[in-house]
């Protein structure tokens, strides 16, 4: 579908794919993205139905995240295809059965690049997209700072499940037992988003997540049955199936990420390139990420 | 598309304040004896539009006001019942924070399904009366 502007866009710096097993972390600062007309580029990018979002949003700092991150993903995918340039207002996307979005390549027949996945998430002050090859992929980004409104062991039995109550309970500092309910929970959400089935199909307290012992940034996952009579049958391991990533962002957020394991390579951690970006204008390299 | 407007005009004032939706005719119908024209626009409107009693205005309210606190937002923001906690910012874990606000605030228990479901403040009230009425019953 050609649409002409008056403003040529300038041309996206192609990207090489992630391999298996590694996903690619993009994100961007809102408070760095000041440039009106830039801005105004990024606002060109959209579909109509992305417009009418960003104009429901309440609030000037709320519409701009929001036409950034659809600005991020349309750009972040449109780099991707490197074999024919992909004009990122021509991506279309819809969503699968459970409401996840995903791209819709009906326009695009001649891209023979292996099936791109990605998933959006966001704070106030940091928009994230993760992308991978072949494997559904799931993130959830949170700020470090985030206060909790109610007391963090009452929500946790609530909606967790028994064994991580438990962890969480064994904390004696407050502040820690936060910060590791908030990883808790982004590792959780990335799981589900990488799921893509809803809420309803994985309810919190149905898994468990623990760190590995011993291990950088590993993490299981296991799926509790509180019907279970007896322990031993209570946790079914899923373990060989989704691989857990969680690290810092910019010194201020924890970055979960959570990628289907088809290849069931269980000792190995998931690699994460990590990039910040400013669409059209720059992109940086995160070689430190620190991996918790 | 040819659409029989009769059940649908008697409902329409109530979310008019909340929602952009337009109804036009495509054939003046004598039936209608004023000379509002509508289009309809099924994008943009909400199934539950059709079936589903409207909160009371209490309820709506006490939604907004703990919706307010959770978010941070000042008492002048605008929030009614047509609001979707997404406009104002809101993500999962606000939600969440959110139902466990009203479930203080009411006395009630919302199931992990049901409260995942709601987007609005008007649902949000909605589900609530349901609760409530359920407790007392």
């Amino acid at each position: 579908m050609q649409r002409s502007f008056s403003i040529e866009l300038p041309s996206l710096v192609p990207l090489q794919l992630p391999s298996r097993m590694e996903t690619h972390l993009w994100y961007i600062l809102p408070d760095e993205v000041k440039n009106t007309s830039l801005l105004k580029h990024y606002s060109q990018l959209l579909s109509p139905s992305e417009k009418d979002k960003v104009v429901r949003m309440r609030g000037n700092v709320l519409k701009k995240n929001a036409l950034l991150a659809r600005t991020l993903v349309r750009t972040t995918i449109a780099r991707y295809q490197t074999n024919n340039a992909v004009d990122p207002r021509s991506l279309m996307f819809k969503k699968n059965m459970y409401g996840k979005p995903e791209v819709d390549w009906q326009n695009h027949k001649n891209c023979n690049n292996p099936p791109l996945h990605f998933n959006l998430s966001h704070t106030d002050s940091l928009i994230a997209c993760g992308v991978t090859v072949h494997v559904p992929v799931g993130i959830d980004v949170e700020d470090k700072e985030r206060k909790i409104k109610h007391d963090v062991l009452a929500f946790a039995k609530r909606f967790y499940s028994t064994d991580e109550v438990n962890f969480l309970s064994t904390i004696p500092d407050p502040e820690v037992q936060r910060t590791e309910f908030i990883k808790l929970w982004i590792l959780k959400e990335a799981y589900v988003k990488a799921l893509g089935k809803g809420f309803s199909a994985t309810p919190f307290n149905t898994f468990t997540i623990q760190s590995k012992a011993g291990t950088e940034g590993g993490y299981n996952l296991r799926e509790t049955s509180e019907m279970a009579v007896n322990s031993l049958e209570e946790t079914k391991k899923c373990n060989g199936e989704w691989k857990f990533a969680l690290l810092e962002l910019a010194d201020s957020h924890y970055a979960a990420i959570c990628i289907e394991d088809d290849q069931a390579s269980e000792e190995s951690p998931m690699r994460v390139i990590v990039r910040k970006t400013i669409p059209f204008v720059e992109d940086e390299l995160i070689s430190e990420s620190k991996l918790l | 598309m040819a659409t029989s407007f009769t059940s649908s005009i008697s409902m329409q004032p109530r979310f008019s304040q909340a929602t952009t939706t337009r109804f036009s005719l495509q054939k003046p119908v004598p039936v209608f004896k004023t000379n509002l024209s509508f289009t309809l626009r099924p994008r943009s409107m909400p199934a539950r539009l059709a079936i589903s009693c409207a909160a009371k205005q209490e309820t709506v309210e006490k939604v907004s006001e703990i919706v307010k606190k959770q978010l941070s937002l000042s008492q002048d923001q605008k929030v009614t019942a047509g609001t979707k906690f997404t406009d104002l910012g809101a993500d999962s874990l606000d939600t969440v924070e959110i139902v466990m606000g009203l479930e203080e605030e009411f006395g009630i228990t919302m199931a992990e399904e049901r409260a995942k479901e709601i987007a609005t403040v008007q649902q949000a009230a909605e589900l609530i009366e349901e609760l409530v009425l359920e407790k007392t019953a």
